[in-house]
């Protein structure tokens, strides 16, 4: 069973302030890190490899240069090849044009049994790349799960759905999105860190590798500014208790805070 | 009434012309139906049509995909919709990506809406790349404001990121339809007018030789996940030995229940023995970063306080205006927890 | 001249802070207040080759080198000064002892399962009259056939009752002194005649035990016998060399700590109306942590890498140890005075933390010891030789 894992590096929110007063985004520390949610993936792939004899996971990452050491942190994890997707023609990639790259580089691989992302991604979160990369290869999808097993062929997953869950069973080859919550990650073996930068390597494929013009990778979407929440700002409540906590409440519910509705889970 | 719209409508029906996104036209809204109502979600995105709609002088669509969903479309016109195609068929019982994109995306092909909304639900999450994907368009996902850019009749998608603490607006002038999906519970769910006219149409099924390769096996109503640790718990409720008695700190505990968060407390709730050692917050016990801290009849002076500080947002519940906790609280509720938190529970619908 | 850590490196670094922080740092507290080893975090550090960072892999360790090791040591420093004095002892001067000094087979035997964190090692010198008088030792060890047997008490071992691998020094010439009349053994602990006595009481890292080692007819194979023949002496001391590196690295974590503790703390402790992080009292305890601690981590790590490449140590890694130990001792203690009496509170870290730090100054050698290693090395050049 062959199983890719399109992973995604990001800015360590942990070195960001962000300033919704000020309207400004306070980098204190410049560090990248795999994504949560492709970490998840990770881990649900090399879980997987662990119960079967003849599985094989590779990690394939789109990215600048240093997305390099993503990818040799996927390895020290416990994968057995990654490949980084990096071009000057890459650059500009929006989520169809990644998508492009991804599903040209999974061809290029042979294809996959399966493939595994996370949920959505910790920065931008838009929650794509599943769906549109199983649409690209036309493999089956099951998206947010928070189990999976692979047998005969077929993946049975637990997914989210609504306010609940449901089991799900798909045919493979297949794309499956991973809840960051339900796959925390291992730490990766400590020898495997310096191998991964000592031993092994990273190829690098461009456009020219994927069979890709780089005229056909166009972004459809464009940005069109950054704006910010409003601050929270110290508030004092007072008077009768019922009106009291539906104003908190309220309060909370604005803010992003709590999610009564059971947010993107509801229906 | 006028219904001479209808005609025009029909006629849209034309080839696909090379210039991408001339000829499109109207904006659509693939509705869900669950459990054979429409769920808030669908409404609120009915609801955010009809008024880009408005503004753009357009007409509102809807799709609607489903086992026994027809009795559905009149009310999707009562909130807003002014025609409703359905495409209602025991097949379509379970959700299947493949079968769903199929069904919208020739419809999209037929028709050419200039905009599609679909509710950024667990099905909207799954089908909306998918479809996007196939159409060959772009996308903005989970947005929380839909405006509009007039002079290039762009749709604009703001959506969170960084965790929501940022907006990130994008547009999709390239490409047609301009996809979104919204965030539920951040658009306003129109009233209904059950005097509104419009049209149901059901779609003839051609699929095409497509299946769905999905086997719904049962439903849930929850996993098991492996434990959060407290450090990282997003939502974290408190208990100090303001609460009283057992009484009042089952309370907090039913609140904390509710919210789906962490129950922890004061040192004063550990002598009170309400909770256990190593659930105190502060300097002798936790430190906690939660999103969310409600802090319920706890005093909260520095040596409780420290170990909270990081906490997005904080709300204390004390009849006393001076208490430390008060000061530092972004939500200070004055006031006896014994009757807010009851209020609360009740706001949140339990 | 290049500062930086290579990428392996920090990546390294970054997964160890993430164990210590969701494994090590929760239980430090606990294991103090129950005084018990914490195995459970022992078993996990195995399992991600943290029980032999500095080893070759092909002897099962980690291949970090000494470099790494300062990092492990540097990042447990942080949180757990017991958790790093278990695992100090085991790999730093225990397992360290084999691998400078061991045969192939024993490193096949010993080192890997060391290595891999299966077995727990530990390092047997000290005795009743032999504190920083080492060649006191009065254990011995009499070749009968193809063993030698050995008898003697060991005491202040660190591990000693968990170990299950142990280095021990003994007399096997009286006549010829510490060069020549002494031999190192490697002991498997569950050789008849190996038992333990007491365990020590201790004020601080009680999370790491420390054990009398009884050695009555010990059977030890010849093989067993680790270095050269009455070279055992050498092989105690240049394994001590290599850990005391390791040892400030572990100082250099726990000062890092106090310094960031202190710094939250004056931001957050109000008096007067004001944060007590607003007065200059205050600024210059914590400019000096600073400045210290800046010149501790490029000692450390500058020593780390003359091990790595082979060159001289000796007196780098005293001061590693010996500044390292004053550093933190320093720290934590301004960092005692910052948080007034919280910092006296067993509720808070600190006044653990100052219990802990304490016996850095103390094992793999006193400071004073440390100091006269280093003067013996200063001198020497000039034919100059200091006893001790
Ligand atoms: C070295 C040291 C370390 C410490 N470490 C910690 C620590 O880690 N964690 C910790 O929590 N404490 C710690 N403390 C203790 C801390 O200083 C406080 O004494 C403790 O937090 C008080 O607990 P409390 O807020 O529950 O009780 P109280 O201080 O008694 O406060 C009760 C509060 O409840 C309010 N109240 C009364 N009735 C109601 C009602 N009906 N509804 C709502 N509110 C009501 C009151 O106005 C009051 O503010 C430490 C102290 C020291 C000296
Ligand atoms: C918790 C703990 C763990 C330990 N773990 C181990 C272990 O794993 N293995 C092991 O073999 N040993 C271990 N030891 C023993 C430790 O290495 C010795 O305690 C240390 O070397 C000092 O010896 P001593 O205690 O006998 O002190 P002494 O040698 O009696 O020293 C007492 C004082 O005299 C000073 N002094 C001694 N000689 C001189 C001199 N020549 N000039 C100036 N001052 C001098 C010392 O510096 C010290 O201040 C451990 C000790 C402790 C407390």
């Amino acid at each position: 069973m062959r199983m890719v894992i399109p992973i995604k590096q990001i800015l360590d929110p942990a070195g960001i302030t962000v300033r919704r007063d000020k309207e400004r985004i306070f980098i204190n520390r410049e560090e990248y890190i795999i994504d949560p949610g492709s970490k998840a993936a990770l881990e649900a792939a090399l879980r997987l490899k662990e119960e079967r004899d003849q599985a094989e996971t590779i990690a394939i990452s789109l990215g600048p240069a240093r997305t390099d050491d993503a990818l040799r942190e996927a390895l020290a994890m416990g994968c057995d090849a990654a490949y980084l997707l990096s071009d000057p023609a890459f650059e500009e990639a929006d989520l169809s044009v990644a998508t492009l790259i991804l599903a040209a580089a999974v061809r290029k691989l042979g294809g996959a049994d399966l493939i595994l992302v996370g949920r959505q991604s910790g920065d931008t979160g838009a929650g794509q790349i599943g769906p549109r990369l199983a649409e690209a290869l036309g493999y089956a999808q099951v998206t947010d799960v928070y189990a999976l097993a692979v047998e005969n062929g077929a993946a049975r997953t637990t997914r989210r759905w609504g306010k609940g869950y449901a089991t799900v069973q798909v045919q493979l080859p297949a794309v499956v999105t991973v809840a960051p919550e339900a796959f925390p990650p291992r730490y990766p073996h400590g020898a495997r860190i310096m191998n991964a930068y000592r031993e092994w390597n990273v190829p690098v494929w461009g456009c020219a590798d994927l069979n890709l013009e780089p005229s056909s990778l166009t972004p459809l979407l464009t940005f069109r500014g950054e704006s910010f929440p409003p601050p929270l700002e110290p508030e004092r409540f007072r008077g009768n208790p019922t009106t009291v906590a539906q104003e908190v409440i309220t309060a909370l519910t604005l803010h992003k805070l709590i999610n009564p509705g059971g947010g993107s889970h509801g229906l | 009434m006028d219904f001479s719209f209808f005609g025009e409508l029909l006629e849209e029906e034309r080839e696909i012309t090379p210039e991408v996104t001339e000829g499109y036209r109207n904006l659509w809204v693939a509705a869900e139906a669950a459990d054979g109502t429409l769920p808030p979600s669908t409404l609120e995105a009915i609801g955010q049509a009809r008024e880009i709609a408005n503004q753009i002088g357009v007409y509102v669509w809807a799709s609607l995909l489903g086992d026994g969903v027809e009795p559905l479309a009149q009310q999707l016109i009562a909130y807003g919709a002014d025609r409703v195609l359905v495409a209602d068929s025991p097949s379509l019982a379970e959700y299947q990506p493949e079968v769903y994109v199929k069904i919208l995306a020739d419809l999209v092909g037929q028709h050419r809406p200039e905009m599609l909304l679909m509710p950024a639900t667990s099905l909207g999450n799954d089908l909306a790349p998918r479809l996007a994907q196939r159409l060959n368009t772009g996308l903005i996902s989970h947005c929380l404001k839909l405006t509009l850019d007039m002079s290039e009749r762009l749709l604009l998608g703001t959506c969170p990121a960084l965790g929501g603490e940022v907006y990130h607006t994008f547009a999709c002038p390239q490409a047609r339809p301009q996809m979104a999906t919204l965030e539920p519970g951040y658009f306003r769910i129109p009233s209904a007018d059950p005097y509104r006219s419009g049209e149901v149409k059901r779609v003839d099924l051609d699929l095409g030789g497509v299946t769905g390769r999905l086997s719904w096996l049962e439903r849930e109503a929850s996993v098991e996940l492996p434990p959060v640790p407290l450090s990282r718990a997003k939502i974290v409720v408190s208990a100090g030995r303001g609460m009283g008695d057992a009484e009042g700190f089952a309370l907090v505990q039913r609140l904390a229940e509710v919210l789906g968060a962490a129950l922890v407390g004061s040192r004063g709730a550990f002598d009170e023995g309400w909770i256990p050692e190593d659930r105190i917050v502060g300097v002798g016990g936790q430190f906690i970063a939660p999103d969310l801290y409600i802090a319920c009849g706890l005093s909260g002076d520095i040596y409780h306080y420290f170990g909270v500080q990081s906490a997005r947002c904080i709300v204390a519940i004390n009849p006393d205006e001076n208490a430390p906790i008060m000061k530092v609280a972004h939500m200070a509720v004055v006031g006896d927890a014994r009757q807010v938190i009851p209020a609360m529970l009740n706001a949140l619908g339990r | 001249m290049d500062f930086s850590f290579p990428k392996e490196y920090q990546l390294f670094r970054r997964m160890v802070r993430e164990f210590c922080e969701s494994e090590v740092k929760p239980l430090a507290k606990v294991i103090d207040r129950e005084h018990r080893v914490p195995h459970e975090t022992i078993r996990k550090a195995a399992k991600l080759g943290l029980m032999g960072v500095p080893f070759p892999q092909k002897y099962g360790g980690m291949g970090g080198g000494e470099i790494g090791y300062c990092i492990l040591m540097e990042e447990l420093g942080r949180v757990c000064t017991s958790t790093t004095t278990v695992i100090g002892a085991h790999t730093g001067i225990g397992a360290m002892a084999i691998y400078l000094d061991g045969t192939e087979e024993q490193k096949q035997k010993y080192l890997v399962p060391l290595a891999q964190g299966t077995a727990i090692g530990a390092f047997g010198l000290t005795e009743a009259q032999a504190g920083s008088d080492a060649a006191a030792i009065k254990t011995t060890a009499v070749r009968d056939g193809n063993h030698y047997v050995l008898n003697g008490t060991k005491i202040f071992i660190t591990n000693g009752d968990i170990a299950d691998i142990i280095t021990i020094m003994a007399v096997t010439d009286p006549s010829l002194g510490a060069y020549g009349g002494i031999t190192a053994f490697i002991v498997e602990t569950d050789t008849p005649g190996f038992s333990i006595g007491s365990l020590e009481n201790k004020m601080g890292i009680r999370g790491s035990s420390t054990a009398e080692c009884v050695l009555q007819d010990v059977r030890v194979p010849k093989e067993n016998v680790l270095g050269q023949f009455g070279a055992g002496f050498l092989t105690f001391m240049k394994a001590l060399d290599v850990g005391r590196a390791s040892l400030g690295a572990g100082c250099l974590g726990g000062a890092e700590a106090a310094l960031e503790a202190s710094i939250q703390w004056a931001r957050a402790r109000e008096q007067f109306g004001v944060p007590i992080a607003t007065k200059q009292a205050v600024h210059f305890m914590i400019a000096d942590m600073a400045a210290e601690i800046e010149a501790l981590r490029a000692l450390v790590y500058r020593t780390a890498w003359l091990i790595d490449t082979g060159q001289p140590h000796i007196l780098e890694a005293s001061a590693c140890k010996l500044f390292g130990s004053e550093v933190a001792h320093r720290c934590i203690n301004r960092a005692l005075q910052i948080h007034g009496a919280l910092g006296y509170s067993r509720d808070y870290w600190i006044e653990l933390g100052w219990r802990d730090q304490r016996i850095t100054e103390i094992y793999e050698g006193t400071n004073e010891i440390q100091r006269i290693v280093i003067a013996a090395n200063l001198f020497r050049p000039y034919g100059m030789r200091i006893p001790t």
